[in-house]
């Protein structure tokens, strides 16, 4: 636990407020104030980490401090075209998934500023890095609605929106290309940085893994259809797990040591 | 034709089994891989009975484009899945069991992957294998010179040995007030190879082979006494009882940098700096600079990688991102414009 006395702190934790007064706002069903409380958060967020890029004067993705304040900026954008383009609902959940993000750039992961590792220093660290966090943010809303889904009910109970079901599906649809162009990316990139493309290591297995449990769901869903929607749903779900553990548990653990550790 | 129709049908069934099987078993096995480590897991994916699995995938991929029409014929379903196909005959091509095979089918000796450790100045074709080993290129490799480069300003970290410190940006000469309680520092000058002689304790920078950064720092204490220290970056060094500071040279790296030329019937055919993200590529190799002299900076560690089979993989990589992108994202983008027009 580390509280950050400072502007970039100051920051975080008003982002992280103003998401969360946005939420239970939307839980009182005030949603014209939640939403603009959404995006006022929002505004904090891109100054966050606007002030965090000039401090550093790189690319802020280089450590999950940064990584964190990324994903609670992006969220509501994404959450935006969601709605927008895709008739996903679920806004009021990424206002919580906003403030659930930042908790760790608030108060876990340290802000120190680190200089660039050579093998950091190639053009496709801030590609690579980007697209799988949106990808990431695509993710996770497919599991709040593949939850709601195994729930059995719909949150927002709007006409234009879609079921869970399909909603979910869409979502992954939009979230897996930027997946699949993320462990791309960074297959390439290992290959210029560490010699070879694909090194077995226990991030790339865990990011690998993600990415075949969605590629087991399409497939599983074309097969079946919504006949088994639960399983489906569950694709779903076991997809973010693993995904959490490759952001995660990949990095903090003990357990896998290997080439991506320099990461936390 | 009823009864073609469900042995057709049954046939198609079968093999999407066998694709969700392959791909919840390439889920665990990555699970499990990331339990025992990437140096067991290349081993185990290199195994005999793993072989069988990644021909099984290749088949199954294969079969799938001939059992649905759609697959092969919707361009953006046989990139995704040909990409597939692309990415696992490059990767098996490009393994051990793949240089035995191109050297059994087409006569082509190549190494797979080796180390090379040149000193400057020094010109070599000798690259040494896993099972200790070496193998000759056909062409010799040549390190002009071998340099890392820090991160500017380097700093020198000052502490009391209750534990306060300062973080002093390397200037030669100038002063740096560490408060009315502690005095003054001056950085005096910066050794790349610190020496001390014996008798006379005289120190200078020795340009022989050796690598022991330093820095002479004066300090000027509070109360008017002044004594010189010296900071190391390998090592904390020797305190004496009276030095009220530790101090610690600090520097971060920020490139390892290897000079090379590729000399062939004598003439220099290829020339290249080679560093971390940036490596050489000559006559179907990849050489990184992989590591370092670390007690002289004398010599230069490259690995050395067969290219085969990687154009295959990137064709495939490409090939699954403009299929996967092109069936879930353009299709339905160029839909929406077409109806937003109508
Ligand atoms: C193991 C062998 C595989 C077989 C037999 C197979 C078969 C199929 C089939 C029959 C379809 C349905 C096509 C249609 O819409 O008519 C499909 C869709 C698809 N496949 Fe595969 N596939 C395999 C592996 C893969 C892999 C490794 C990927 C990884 C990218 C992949 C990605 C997809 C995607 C993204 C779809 C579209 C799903 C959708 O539109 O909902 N497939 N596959």
């Amino acid at each position: 636990m580390e509280i950050k006395y400072t502007v970039q702190g100051l920051l975080i934790y008003a982002a992280m407020s103003v998401y969360l007064l946005a939420f239970v706002m939307s839980l009182l069903r005030r949603r014209k104030v939640g939403h603009v409380l959404y995006l006022f958060g929002f505004i904090i967020a891109v100054l966050a980490f606007g002030y965090r890029w000039y401090d550093v004067r790189h690319t802020p993705l280089q450590n999950l401090f940064e990584v964190f304040l990324c994903l609670g900026m992006i969220c509501y954008p994404v959450s935006f075209f969601c709605r927008r383009i895709l008739q996903v609902g679920g806004r009021c959940a990424d206002m919580l998934i906003g403030a659930i993000v930042l908790f760790p750039a608030g108060f876990i992961f340290s802000a120190e500023p680190q200089q660039l590792p050579p093998a950091l220093q190639s053009w496709l660290f801030v590609p690579h890095v980007a697209v799988y966090m949106l990808s990431y943010i695509f993710m996770a809303k497919a599991t709040f609605q593949a939850l709601t889904q195994f729930a059995g009910k719909s949150y927002d109970g709007d006409e234009k929106l879609l079921p869970p079901e399909e909603a979910t599906y869409r979502t992954i649809c939009a979230g897996f290309p930027l997946l699949t162009l993320g462990l791309v990316l960074g297959s390439w990139w290992g290959k210029l940085a560490w010699g070879d493309y694909w090194g077995w290591d226990p991030k790339e297995l865990w990011s690998l893994a993600s990415w075949l449990v969605y590629v087991g769901y399409f497939h599983f869903r074309y097969m079946f259809g919504k006949k088994h929607a639960r399983i489906n749903s569950t694709w779903v779900i076991a997809g973010m797990a693993a995904i959490l553990i490759t952001l995660l548990w990949a990095n903090l653990s003990r357990l896998f040591s290997g080439l991506h550790s320099y990461a936390t | 034709m009823g009864v073609k129709e469900s042995s057709k049908k049954k046939f198609r069934r079968a093999v999407m089994w066998s694709a969700l099987t392959l791909i919840i078993l390439l889920i665990f096995l990555s699970i499990y891989g990331a339990f025992i480590g990437a140096e067991q897991t290349r081993n185990l994916v290199n195994s005999l009975p793993l072989s069988v699995y990644w021909l099984a995938w290749a088949l199954v991929l294969i079969t799938a484009l001939a059992a649905f029409r759609r697959l092969a014929r919707v361009p953006r379903l046989l990139l995704m899945h040909g990409g597939c196909v692309f990415i696992l005959a490059g990767s098996m091509w490009g393994s051990d069991a793949g240089h035995k095979l191109q050297e059994q089918l087409l006569g082509i000796d190549k190494i797979r992957t080796g180390r090379m450790a040149i000193y400057e100045g020094q010109s070599k074709n000798l690259v040494a294998l896993e099972n200790n080993q070496q193998a000759k290129l056909p062409f010799s490799v040549k390190l002009t010179d071998f340099r890392i480069e820090y991160y500017k300003p380097v700093y020198l970290r000052v502490q009391t040995r209750e534990g306060r410190s300062w973080k002093i940006p390397v200037e030669i000469g100038s002063d740096f007030s560490l408060g009315p309680d502690f005095g003054t520092v001056t950085i005096i000058r910066a050794f790349e190879n610190f020496k001390i002689t014996i008798e006379g304790g005289i120190v200078y920078d020795d340009p022989e082979p050796g690598y022991n950064p330093a820095l002479e720092v004066q300090i000027k204490h509070a109360d008017g006494a002044v004594r010189t220290q010296y900071a190391f970056e390998r090592s904390p060094g020797h305190i004496h009882p009276e030095d009220k500071f530790v101090l610690r040279y600090q520097r971060i790296i920020s490139d390892y940098i290897s000079e090379l030329e590729v000399i062939k019937n004598n003439k220099v055919v290829a020339k290249k700096n080679i560093e971390v993200n940036h490596p050489l590529h000559f006559g179907g190799y990849h050489f990184y600079q992989h590591s370092y002299d670390a007690e002289a900076g004398q010599y230069t560690i490259l690995e050395v990688v067969s290219d085969s089979g990687l154009n295959l993989v990137y064709a495939g990589y490409l090939m699954l991102c403009v299929g996967v992108f092109w069936h879930l994202w353009l299709r339905h983008i160029f839909t929406g414009i077409k109806l937003k027009s109508e």
